[in-house]
């Protein structure tokens, strides 16, 4: 997956958490479970300095809703669905900001909102049939309901809705087995056949998954980048080495 | 498929029959009779298999037979009550909490929004219609439509800063709210006092006072009655309009934003826009009920709208279901003439609301009528 | 604008408040610590506290053995380990189930314990819809000090109030119940992993948080004279804003935001016209303009969320 320069640039972007330094003067970034950058570049974080620009627009300061609706979607480290609510429900909230109708259609203008929901919720049942052609027809169920890597698709389904122009995965395989993660790279790849026009940034630690869907990887540690470049490239720098593998080991 | 319209007709029958059988049976035999009726009932549905299953499966598939039916045994009510003006009335009270419950539950169940001081802005809608229309001499029909304005003004006024902030912070002002409401209302001369505001003139429709006695099918009812109908029609309203927001895009973005900020704010819901707009909504209900209810009664007085009446409005949501349009009438009707009818147990009502809230908060926190899953229909 | 030492003798009347709210407040903010819950039936615990006190003075008095030398350390104690008792209880029944559920569930469940608590008191305590005396055990009389009035009563009460804070301290942060209180505050699993028994804690906190509010409601009796079955709701939400302005999990915050706030009462009552009636509303408001312009407290609340 490639970040196109000109799609985000990142300069020299530091959040701070009191005194500790959580990301300091990073350029541009992915990898090395740094949500910290996604959520400050989602708006949930008012960086200390530096500065992120999307398509031309600032985005630092900016409130969280408005930096989705410049088309900027995510899925969380932990799943963050409403398990109550139906799975087209947690995949529809995706499409909130796209939204035609409003309170008056509603109430009086019924069939113009019923509508527009039918067109809704037909997309909604095509992106779930990309990934698992049996969720669809269980799209009223509540989402509780699923297992876990139906989950994190219905996840993934909610992000896509909104029709982002990047999409930010955080540590999409976290707690997954090697089928699953296997499912989840399928997954991935099924996103880059669909939406060739999507740009994603997927924060990894699995060497596996990101040996086999990315484009370009950045590598960093302790909130710093350290290396940049393809996988091979990255696999073997030696500071990259040194931080997952440790000094000694490193240098073998 | 006939045999699904017998099977709803008849259960919305019995339903009925006990129902006012319960109310109005007077003596031993009679009260003996219906309790044991109403016991072998829910003995069955519970035990004789699949009964529950099949009468579930017969109202899904005849929705609007059923709601038909419904709002015909509403209509007939008093016709059945004529013979008690007492229980017209208390008939009419569930309504009133109705409309307020379905208020409240946009702001509580549907968007979190925790808002404790439902009796105050009832009381705000309350004593607005008593002030425009005793000082200023409006006709009664327009203070309540205006009144509920008042409600929404004061909630949006004092309110907007702090729906910013979290849950239980506002849930603080709202109680504080509550008692700084009482407090004014007692203390403050052009609200009248203790005393409240009397003589509010009863609502007169096209010509129709609502003291005098309506006939019906050539029957001559209580003027309660009189009230109860206009009641009907505003909760009937109101459970319409609340049932289409909450099916909808705010319903949705709502849900949202009380289950998860975070996501919610990531999908591009404006937080502040969303618990404002269910506060508001919400205000404008519970102030009509307020509303209405002044011109019910002809009165308003503090310790009409104080706290207690909060927790009893949100009993009737807990207890009904959280979130639960259907969960908050059966909520209303279920608490409101209870207490009357055990009028043994009114002094433990409080006491036994409480009760019954913690258990079903432990045990069934989704409420006797649990939400359904949206269907946009 | 009145006269300073009019002024004067409020502050000191509103430190008195201060103490007794600031003691119902260390509970509000040590419940918060450690469950992260708003514990909304905490102001009825203070409530029973008093009552509590009333009952043991009450019989005590008919025992003989009214004076108070004997009578109040026995009050004391005896309200403080029941009213502790049923705090636990109510913790066990109805907050620790709901901790895990929204933090509605529990708003929504301490709110009806709440009214269980206060409605059985109104129901089952004789005559209980009517305020009822206090009785009179501390020494009468005062002195004066550049022309504010101190009641000999009032050092009495300060004076018990000052030893529960410190107390308090002492407990939370000279003994290891205290350090495991204040570690399952900052980080329960981590503390857990170093062997602290999670549910013995919760329990002593909401024994100690309970025992507070007791001392704190027995003060209120000797201070007024009198309690009333409705003075929980009133103690609750000035202890919770007092918690809160002071910044919710900060002890020292409490104590801060209790005095304040008895302080900011009882000036604000002297300033403005009829304001003794108002007190309440302008308490209530204060606190409302509080919370608008400055939620996080004084001391600051500390924050769970994490993405």
């Amino acid at each position: 997956m490639s970040v196109s320069p000109s799609l985000v640039e990142v300069a020299g972007l530091t959040v701070r958490f009191g005194g500790l330094v959580a990301l300091d003067g990073v350029d541009v970034v992915v990898a090395e479970g740094e949500t910290t950058f996604f959520n400050a570049l989602t708006g949930l974080l008012v960086p200390a300095a530096g500065e992120i620009v999307f398509l031309g627009r600032r985005l630092a300061g900016l409130e969280a809703h408005v930096i989705a609706r410049l088309g900027i979607a995510r899925t969380f480290q932990a799943s963050r669905l409403c398990l109550a609510l139906s799975v087209f429900d947690n995949i529809l909230i995706g499409m909130h900001a796209g939204r035609r109708t409003g309170v008056v259609d509603f109430v009086v203008r019924r069939g113009r909102f019923l509508g527009e929901m039918r067109t809704a919720i037909e997309r909604v049942s095509h992106l779930l049939a990309l990934f698992n052609g049996d969720l669809p027809r269980r799209g009223f169920e509540r989402v509780g309901q699923l297992p876990q890597i139906d989950r994190r698709r219905v996840e993934i389904c909610r992000a896509l809705a909104a029709e982002p122009k990047l999409l930010l995965l955080d540590e999409p395989s976290a707690g997954m087995n090697p089928e699953e993660t296997a499912e989840l790279m399928r997954d991935l790849q099924i996103v880059r056949e669909e939406m060739p026009g999507l740009s994603v940034v997927i924060i990894e630690h699995d060497m596996f998954v990101i040996e086999g869907v990315s484009q370009r990887v950045v590598a960093f540690n302790y909130g710093r980048k350290i290396a940049e470049g393809s996988f091979a490239e990255i696999a073997g720098h030696e500071e990259v080495r040194e931080a997952y593998l440790g000094k000694e080991t490193a240098r073998a | 498929m006939s045999r699904d319209l017998t099977l709803v007709w008849l259960a919305e029958a019995a339903v009925f029959t006990l129902v006012v059988a319960g109310i109005l049976a007077e003596r031993p035999w009679a009260l003996g009779a219906t309790g044991a009726a109403i016991v072998a009932a829910g003995a069955l549905v519970r035990f004789v298999p699949r009964l529950g299953t099949t009468l579930a499966g017969a109202f899904a598939r005849r929705r609007p037979a059923a709601l038909g039916a419904g709002v015909v045994l509403a209509l007939a009510l008093p016709l059945a009550l004529r013979s008690s003006p007492y229980w017209t009335f208390v008939a009419t009270l569930a309504l009133l909490y109705v409309t307020i419950g379905q208020g409240l539950n946009l702001q509580i169940g549907t968007a979190g929004v925790i808002n404790l001081a439902g009796a105050a802005f009832a009381g705000l809608g309350g004593y607005s219609v008593g002030l425009l229309t005793v000082a200023a001499g409006w006709p009664s029909w327009l203070a309540v439509l205006v009144g509920p304005w008042v409600a929404v003004a004061v909630g949006t006024i004092l309110f907007v800063p702090i729906l910013k902030t979290r849950g239980h912070y506002l849930a603080l002002v709202t109680i504080a709210f509550v008692f700084i409401f009482n407090i004014l209302m007692n203390n403050l001369e052009f609200t009248g006092g203790p005393q409240g505001i009397k003589n509010i003139p009863t609502l007169r429709l096209l010509g129709h006072a609502f003291t005098t006695k309506p006939v019906l099918a050539g029957v001559e009812l209580p003027s309660h009655a009189n009230f109860y109908y206009a009641a009907l029609v505003m909760a009937g309203l109101t459970t319409w309009v609340l049932r289409r927001l909450h099916d909808s895009w705010l319903g949705l973005a709502l849900n949202t934003l009380r289950d998860d900020e975070i996501a919610a704010r990531c999908c591009g819901v404006s937080i502040t826009r969303g618990k404002l707009l269910a506060f508001s909504i919400g205000n404008f209900f519970i102030g009509l009920g307020g509303a209405f209810y002044a011109v019910m009664v002809g009165f308003v007085s503090p310790p009409d709208f104080d706290f207690g009446y909060s927790l009893v409005m949100l009993s009737v949501i807990i207890i009904g279901g959280v979130d639960s349009i259907p969960g908050v009438v059966l909520g209303a009707c279920l608490l409101v003439p209870l207490p009357e009818r055990f009028r043994f147990l009114h002094e433990y009502r409080l006491l036994l609301y409480g009760v019954v809230i913690v258990v079903m908060l432990l045990y069934r926190p989704q409420g006797l009528w649990p939400a359904q899953v949206r269907r946009y229909r | 604008m009145p006269p300073l030492e009019l002024l004067l003798q409020q502050a000191w009347n509103g430190v008195m408040l201060g103490v007794m709210y600031a003691l119902v407040a260390v509970g509000f903010t040590l419940f918060f610590g450690v469950l992260d819950v708003i514990h909304f039936s905490h102001g009825d615990i203070f409530m029973l506290g008093a009552f509590a006190g009333l009952t043991v003075l009450v019989g005590l008095k008919a025992a003989g053995l009214g004076g108070p030398l004997v009578a109040l350390p026995l009050t004391f104690a005896a309200s403080i380990l029941v009213t502790g008792l049923v705090g636990v209880a109510a913790e066990r029944v109805c907050v620790k189930p709901l901790a895990r559920a929204s933090p509605l569930m529990t708003l929504l469940a301490t709110l009806s314990l709440g009214l269980v608590i206060r409605e059985s008191v109104l129901i089952f305590y004789p005559r209980g819809a009517d305020p009822k005396p206090f009785p009179q055990l501390l020494p009468q009389g005062g002195f004066e000090v550049g022309g504010v009035a101190i009641r000999y009563e009032s050092l009495v009460i300060l004076g018990i109030g000052l030893a529960a804070m410190v107390a308090v301290d002492r407990v939370i942060n000279r003994t290891k119940m205290g350090a495991a209180i204040r570690a399952v505050a900052q980080e329960p699993e981590a503390a857990q992993m170093m062997g602290v028994n999670l549910d013995r804690t919760v329990d002593a906190t909401f024994f100690l948080g309970s025992g507070l509010a007791a001392v704190a409601g027995i003060l209120s009796g000797l201070y007024y004279s009198e309690i009333h079955f409705i003075m929980g709701i009133t103690g609750g939400v000035i202890g919770f804003s007092a918690a809160a302005i002071g910044g919710l999990g900060n002890v020292y915050g409490a104590i801060v935001g209790g005095l304040l706030f008895g302080v900011l009462q009882t000036t604000a009552a002297a300033l403005i016209p009829r304001g003794s009636e108002f007190r309440d509303v302008v308490a209530f408001a204060v606190v409302m303009l509080f919370l608008v312009f400055k939620p996080s407290g004084i001391l600051g609340e500390k924050i769970v969320e994490r993405v």
